[in-house]
C-alpha cells in the first residue's frame, strides 16, 4: 500500500522517469511471465497440499490401503464421505471441536481486555519503565513452552484441574498476550493525539476519553488483535498435550493426532477428513481477513 | 504511515523526567491509571512463566519423580544437571541435532522469505489473492501442517512418491518417515518451513514497504541495476526487520516439538529428538520433574542468550 | 480539578478491584469446572454404586465389551458401570492412566491393563493387591498370570490372552513353512506367481511397543529369547536380523513396515496384498471378503535350526485402582468378566482368545474354529520381560530396532544390539534416586 501511495506520488512529479518506464521491451515481457509463473508456484506450493488431504479425506479406506495411481489418481475415480461420517460418529470429533472453540474464545476476550488496556497504557500514558514493561511482554512471548508445562502440570493436579480446559483460557495468554499488546500499543500510537487532547481539555476524564473516543476508533485493531489471539490460542498443542487426559476432554489439535497413532485404525482417509474440518474455517477466516492480518502484523513497526 | 507515526512523536510530552503539558495533576492521574491497566497483563505472564521458571529451578535441584510417589524429594545439587551431560541422557545428543537444525531452517527459510517478501511487495494483480495463499499454511495449527505433510510423505496415500515415480519407478515406494534418518528430517523440515516461512515473509514485507520508492528512484537514475540496489539499499534497510525475523524463527525452530511428535515421535531411533522433545517425554511420560526441570533450566537459559545474541547484535546498527 | 482528581483515584481504584475480580472469578471457575471431571461417589451400603470401568477398546471390542457390561448391570442391580474409554494407541493410553494415578483420582475403579504395566503399577502403589479377594488364578494361563504377579502377590487378573503368530494365506502358500528359510522362499514364490501381491509378508516394525510383540513372535525359532541382562546373544541377533533382511535383503518387506502398527499389518493381509503376516489373531475376523476369506491359516513362527516354534504374549489384564472406594464392586466385575461363558461370547465376536484353558470348549470352537490354533500358539507364547522397570526397558529397546529398521547396512543389527545392551540392562536394574 505505501509502494503504491509512493508511486502515485512520484509519477507525476518525474517524466522522465515515467518515460522510461512506458518502453516495453520483450525482456520485460519474459521477465513478467517469470513473475507470474513464480507466483503460480508459490499459490501451488500453499495450496496444493490442502487439495491432497480434501482429495484423501474423501477417499474409502479400501481405496487409501490401495495407494495413490492408476484409478486413485488425483482425483480419485470414486468419492465416499464415510471418512466424515467416521469422524463425527465413532471418533466422535464434535466435543474436541467444541472444546478448542470455547478455550480459544474465552482466551480471546480475555486478551482483548488485558492487551487494550495494557497497550493504550503503554502507548498513552507515560509510565515509568514503559521500555522495560514492553521488554518483558515481549520476552515473555519468547519463553520455551515446553519448559512450563512441568510446573503447570504439578501445579493443575495440586488443584485438581488436571484434565481441564478450564486452566488452557489463562495458559495460553502467554501465546496471545505479547503479540496482541505489541500490536495494540502499535495500533493506539497511531491514533492522532488531538482527538485525545481535545476532549480532556473540554473536561472529560481520561477514562472518559477512553471509553468515547478511543475505543470506538480502535475497534479495527481490536478486531486484528482478536483474530490474531483466536488463531494463536486454538493452534497450541504442547500444553494439551501434556494437560488433557480423555478424548471428551481434548482440543481440536490434539483430537486430530489420536487419529495418527491409533492402533487398529489408522487410516489417512479418517486423519485428512479431521484435518479439513478444522483447517476449513481457518482458512475462511485468513481468506476474509488477509488485509486486516497483513496490516496489523507491519502497522507502525519499525522505526 | 510514516507520517502519522512522525505527527503522533511530535504531541507526545518528554518521557524522561517531567514537564507535564496539561498540569501535573492530570500527568500524575493518568500515570496510576496507566499502572492500573498495565498490572493486568504483568502479573498474568509473570503467574504463567515467572512461576514455571521458579518452580523448575527448584526442582531441578531435588529429586521428583511421581512414578515414585512414595519417595522423598531429596536435595540432589547438581546431580540431575550432570546426569544430562552424560551420554546416556540423550540430552547432549538431543542439543546437537536441534542446532543443526536451527541454523539450516532459518538460513534456508529467510532466503525464500526475502523472495516472497519481495514478490508480495510488487503491486500486481492477484496481490491480494497471493497473500491469502500465502497466509493460510500460516494459519493452520502445526499439527495439522504436521500430520498434512504426514500424509503428503506417505508412500500408499502421498503426493511426493506418486509424483516421484513419474521420474524413476521405484522411487514411487519410498518411505520417509521412520525408515530412514536424513528422509525423515527432510519430511520434518518441509512440514515446518512451509509453515513458517510465510510468517517471516510478513514481517519482511514489513520492513519493505518501509522503505521509500524515491531512493530506489535516485538508485535507478544513477544506474544501479535491480542487484545492486537490492544490495545496497534494500538489505541494509531491513537489518533491523531481519533481526525481529530471525528472532521469532530461531526461538521456533529451536524448539520445534509439534511437527516431531505427530511425524516421527523421535524416530528412528532417537535421531529426531529435539530438545522440546525430550522435555515432554522426561515430564509427561517418564513423570520425573527433576530431570525435566533441569532441562527447562538449560532450554531457558538457551532461549535467552538466543535473544540476547540477535538483539546485541543488530543494536549497533539502529538509528533512534 | 480537585474532584477530578478524586475521581480518577477512585476510578482507578475500581479497575484494580476490577482485574482483581475477574481474576479471582477465573479462578473459581477453573476450580469449580475440575471438580466435576474427578468425581468419587459416596458409598453406601444398601443404595446403587457407580463403578467406572476404563478401557481401550474401539469398534467391536468396545461393543462387545458394553453388552458384557450391560449383562453385568443386569446380574447386579445395586452396581452401576460408568465406562470410560481412552486412547486405543498403547503409549498414550498408559500414559493416561498414569495421569489418573498420580493425580491420586480414585477412579477408574477397575481398568483394563496391557500385560507389561502391573509390575510398574505395583511397585508405584497404584493397584490394589487382590490377596483379599482370594483369587482361583490356577484357572487362567499361567505365564499370563505372572505377568500380573509382584513379589509374590497378585495384582492383576487375565483378561483375554492374545498370542501373536503368523498369519499365511492357504490358497497361495499350499504348505504351511517350516523354518523362517522357507518363509522366506515361500514368500518369493508368491511374489513372483501373483503381480497383484505387494509384499511378501507384513509386519509391525514402527517406534513402539508392538515392534518388541513382532520381534518376540521370530525370536525363540532362532534360540532366542529377551532378558534385559543381556540382549546381546546369537539367537536374538540372529531374529532381528531375519526382520532386517527381510526388508534390505531379501526384500520380502517394503521399508514402509517402519510406520506399521497391528492396523495397517492387518489391513494389508485382509486386502490381499501379503501371503504372511505376523500379527494377533483379531485379524481372523476381519478376513470376510475375498480373496481372503476362508483362505486364513495361524501358526507359531516355524522354528529354525535349534529353536522352538515362535509368539509373543500379548493380552489385556484387569486390575483395581488402589484408592478405589468401591473394592468388591469392582472384584464383582472382573469375576464377571473373567468368567467362562462372558469370555466365549467376546472371544466369537471380537477374537479376543479367552485367558482361560476351560473356556476353549467344543461349543467355542464349532462357532470359530481358528481358536483351535490359538490354543496352540498359547503354549509356546514368550512373555516380555515382568519388570517395575519394563516400562523405561521397552522405550530403550524400540529405540534399538528402530535404529536397526532404518539402517540398511548388512550388520546394523548385531551392531545396534551390542552397542545397546548396556543401557538395557542399566534400565532394567535402575533403582530410583531416594
Amino acid at each position: 500500500m505505501t509502494a503504491a501511495v509512493a508511486d502515485a506520488s512520484a509519477a507525476p512529479a518525474k517524466p522522465a522517469v515515467l518515460k522510461y518506464r512506458r518502453r516495453i521491451t520483450p525482456r520485460k515481457i519474459v521477465r513478467e511471465t517469470l513473475f507470474y509463473i513464480a507466483v503460480v508456484i508459490v499459490v501451488l506450493i500453499a495450496l496444493f497440499p490442502f487439495f491432497w488431504i480434501l482429495r484423501t479425506s474423501l477417499e474409502s479406506n479400501s481405496q487409501v490401503a490401495a495407494g495413490v495411481g492408476g484409478v486413485n489418481g488425483i482425483i480419485p475415480s470414486h468419492l465416499s464421505g464415510e471418512a466424515f461420517v467416521n469422524v463425527f460418529t465413532q471418533q466422535s470429533f464434535l466435543t474436541p471441536l467444541l472444546n478448542s472453540i470455547i478455550v480459544a474464545f474465552g482466551c480471546t476476550v480475555v486478551t482483548i481486555i488485558v492487551a487494550s488496556a495494557a497497550g493504550y497504557a503503554l502507548a498513552r500514558l507515560n509510565i515509568r519503565g514503559t521500555g522495560a514493561i514492553l521488554a518483558f511482554i515481549l520476552l515473555a512471548g519468547f519463553f520455551p513452552v515446553l519448559a512450563m508445562i512441568g510446573p503447570l502440570f504439578l501445579m493443575l493436579r495440586y488443584i485438581g484441574a488436571l484434565n481441564s480446559i478450564y486452566p488452557l483460557i489463562i495458559i495460553y495468554l502467554v501465546y496471545t498476550l505479547p503479540i496482541s499488546t505489541w500490536l495494540l500499543k502499535n495500533f493506539f500510537e497511531q491514533i492522532p493525539k488531538d482527538l485525545e487532547d481535545a476532549a480532556l481539555t473540554d473536561g472529560a476524564t481520561r477514562l472518559q476519553t477512553l471509553r468515547k473516543i478511543v475505543v470506538p476508533v480502535a475497534i479495527p485493531g481490536v478486531f486484528t488483535a482478536a483474530i490474531l489471539s483466536f488463531i494463536l490460542a486454538w493452534n497450541d498443542f504442547a500444553f494439551a498435550v501434556s494437560f488433557l487426559n480423555t478424548q471428551d476432554h481434548f482440543t481440536a489439535p490434539l483430537a486430530i493426532t489420536t487419529f495418527t497413532e491409533s492402533g487398529y485404525q489408522t487410516f489417512y482417509n479418517l486423519l485428512d477428513a479431521a484435518v479439513v474440518i478444522v483447517s476449513i474455517p481457518i482458512a475462511l477466516l485468513v481468506l476474509f481477513a488477509q488485509r486486516r492480518i497483513v496490516t496489523g502484523l507491519t502497522a507502525g513497526s519499525f522505526r | 504511515m510514516a507520517t502519522e507515526v512522525e505527527q503522533v512523536k511530535e504531541g507526545r510530552p518528554a518521557r524522561a523526567g517531567r514537564p507535564p503539558r496539561r498540569g501535573d495533576k492530570q500527568e500524575r492521574a493518568d500515570r496510576r491509571l496507566g499502572y492500573a491497566l498495565v498490572t493486568p497483563v504483568i502479573v498474568l505472564l509473570l503467574a504463567i512463566t515467572g512461576y514455571p521458571l521458579i518452580y523448575n529451578l527448584w526442582n531441578a535441584f531435588h529429586f521428583d519423580n511421581l512414578s515414585y510417589g512414595n519417595l522423598p524429594h531429596k536435595w540432589v545439587g547438581f546431580s540431575n544437571f550432570s546426569a544430562l551431560f552424560h551420554a546416556s541422557s540423550g540430552w547432549v545428543a538431543a542439543l546437537e541435532r536441534t542446532l543443526i537444525f536451527t541454523v539450516v531452517t532459518i538460513v534456508f527459510d529467510l532466503v525464500v522469505a526475502l523472495a516472497l517478501a519481495l514478490m508480495l511487495n510488487r503491486n500486481f494483480r492477484g496481490r491480494g489473492f497471493l497473500r491469502a495463499s500465502v497466509l493460510v499454511p500460516w494459519a493452520v495449527p502445526t499439527v495439522v501442517s504436521a500430520a498434512l505433510w504426514k500424509t503428503m510423505f506417505d508412500p500408499r496415500a502421498g503426493f511426493v512418491d506418486y509424483f516421484l515415480g513419474f521420474f524413476h519407478a521405484p522411487w514411487a515406494s519410498i518411505s520417509w518417515l521412520g525408515a530412514s534418518v536424513w528422509r525423515s528430517w527432510v519430511a520434518i523440515f518441509v512440514a515446518d518451513s512451509w509453515k513458517n516461512i510465510p510468517f517471516v515473509a510478513i514481517i519482511l514485507l514489513a520492513g519493505l514497504q518501509v522503505i521509500p520508492n524515491e531512493v530506489y528512484e535516485a538508485a535507478r537514475m544513477d544506474g544501479a541495476t535491480g542487484w545492486q540496489s537490492f544490495r545496497r539499499i534494500t538489505l541494509p534497510m531491513l537489518k533491523p526487520v531481519i533481526s525481529v525475523a530471525l528472532i521469532f524463527r530461531t526461538l521456533q525452530a529451536l524448539l520445534v516439538f509439534d511437527v516431531i511428535y505427530v511425524m516421527t515421535t523421535g524416530g528412528p531411533g532417537n535421531s529426531t529428538e529435539t530438545l522440546s522433545f525430550l522435555n515432554y517425554q522426561t515430564f509427561i511420560v517418564n513423570t520425573d520433574f527433576g530431570s525435566g526441570g533441569a532441562m527447562s533450566v538449560l532450554l531457558v537459559i538457551i532461549a535467552l542468550i538466543v535473544a540476547f545474541f540477535y538483539v546485541r547484535a543488530f543494536r549497533p546498527e539502529q538509528t533512534t | 480539578m480537585g474532584s477530578t482528581k478524586r475521581v480518577s483515584r477512585g476510578r482507578s481504584v475500581r479497575w484494580r478491584a476490577g482485574a482483581i475480580a475477574v481474576a479471582a472469578s477465573l479462578a473459581a471457575l477453573t476450580a469449580a469446572c475440575s471438580s466435576s471431571s474427578s468425581s468419587s461417589s459416596a458409598v453406601s451400603a444398601s443404595s446403587t454404586q457407580t463403578i467406572t470401568f476404563a478401557e481401550s477398546g474401539l469398534g467391536t471390542e468396545g461393543m462387545q465389551t458394553a453388552k458384557a457390561i450391560k449383562g453385568f448391570e443386569a446380574a447386579n442391580p445395586n452396581i452401576k458401570v460408568n465406562i470410560q474409554v481412552l486412547s486405543s494407541d498403547s503409549t498414550t493410553y498408559l500414559s493416561q492412566l498414569e495421569h489418573n494415578f498420580i493425580a491420586g483420582s480414585s477412579t477408574p475403579d477397575v481398568f483394563e491393563s496391557d500385560v507389561t504395566y502391573p509390575a510398574k503399577f505395583a511397585q508405584a502403589g497404584w493397584v490394589l493387591s487382590l490377596a483379599q479377594f482370594s483369587p482361583n488364578m490356577g484357572q487362567y494361563f499361567p505365564h499370563e498370570v505372572a505377568a500380573g504377579t509382584y513379589n509374590g502377590t497378585y495384582y492383576a487378573v487375565p483378561w483375554f490372552d492374545n498370542p501373536e503368530g503368523l498369519f499365511y494365506r492357504t490358497d497361495l502358500i499350499k504348505t504351511p513353512p517350516t523354518s523362517p528359510a522357507q518363509v522366506v522362499s515361500d514368500a518369493e514364490a508368491a511374489m513372483k506367481a501373483d503381480k497383484t501381491l505387494k509384499e511378501g509378508i507384513a509386519f509391525e516394525a514402527d517406534k513402539y511397543e508392538g515392534a518388541i510383540t513382532a520381534f518376540l513372535t521370530v525370536d525363540s525359532a532362532f534360540g532366542g529369547s529377551l532378558n534385559p541382562q543381556n540382549i546381546d546373544t546369537p539367537g536374538n541377533v540372529a531374529a532381528l536380523n531375519w526382520l532386517h533382511a527381510a526388508i534390505y535383503q531379501y526384500h520380502i518387506a517394503p521399508t514402509a513396515v517402519t510406520g506399521w502398527e497391528e492396523g495397517q499389518v492387518e489391513q494389508e493381509f485382509v486386502s490381499g496384498y501379503t501371503p504372511f503376516a505376523i500379527d494377533y489373531p483379531f485379524v481372523e475376523s476381519l478376513a470376510t471378503a475375498a480373496p481372503v476369506k476362508g483362505n486364513v491359516g495361524y501358526i507359531p513362527f516355524p522354528a529354525g535350526p535349534g529353536g522352538t516354534p515362535g509368539s509373543a504374549l500379548g493380552g489385556e489384564m484387569l486390575a483395581i485402582n488402589a484408592k478405589t472406594a468401591h473394592a468388591a464392586a469392582a472384584w464383582k466385575l472382573i469375576e464377571y468378566l473373567t468368567s467362562p461363558s462372558v469370555e466365549i461370547a467376546r472371544a466369537i465376536a471380537t477374537g479376543d482368545p479367552p485367558s482361560l484353558p476351560g473356556a476353549y470348549t467344543s461349543q467355542l470352537l464349532s462357532a470359530a474354529p481358528y481358536f483351535a490354533a490359538v490354543k496352540t500358539l498359547n503354549t509356546y507364547s514368550a512373555p516380555r520381560p515382568v519388570n517395575p522397570n519394563y516400562l523405561t526397558v521397552s522405550a530403550d529397546i524400540q529405540t534399538i530396532f528402530s535404529s536397526v529398521f532404518a539402517n540398511s547396512a548388512a550388520n546394523a543389527a548385531s551392531s545396534a544390539l551390542a552397542s545397546g545392551a548396556a543401557t538395557v540392562k542399566a534400565a532394567a536394574n535402575a533403582t530410583p534416586a531416594g
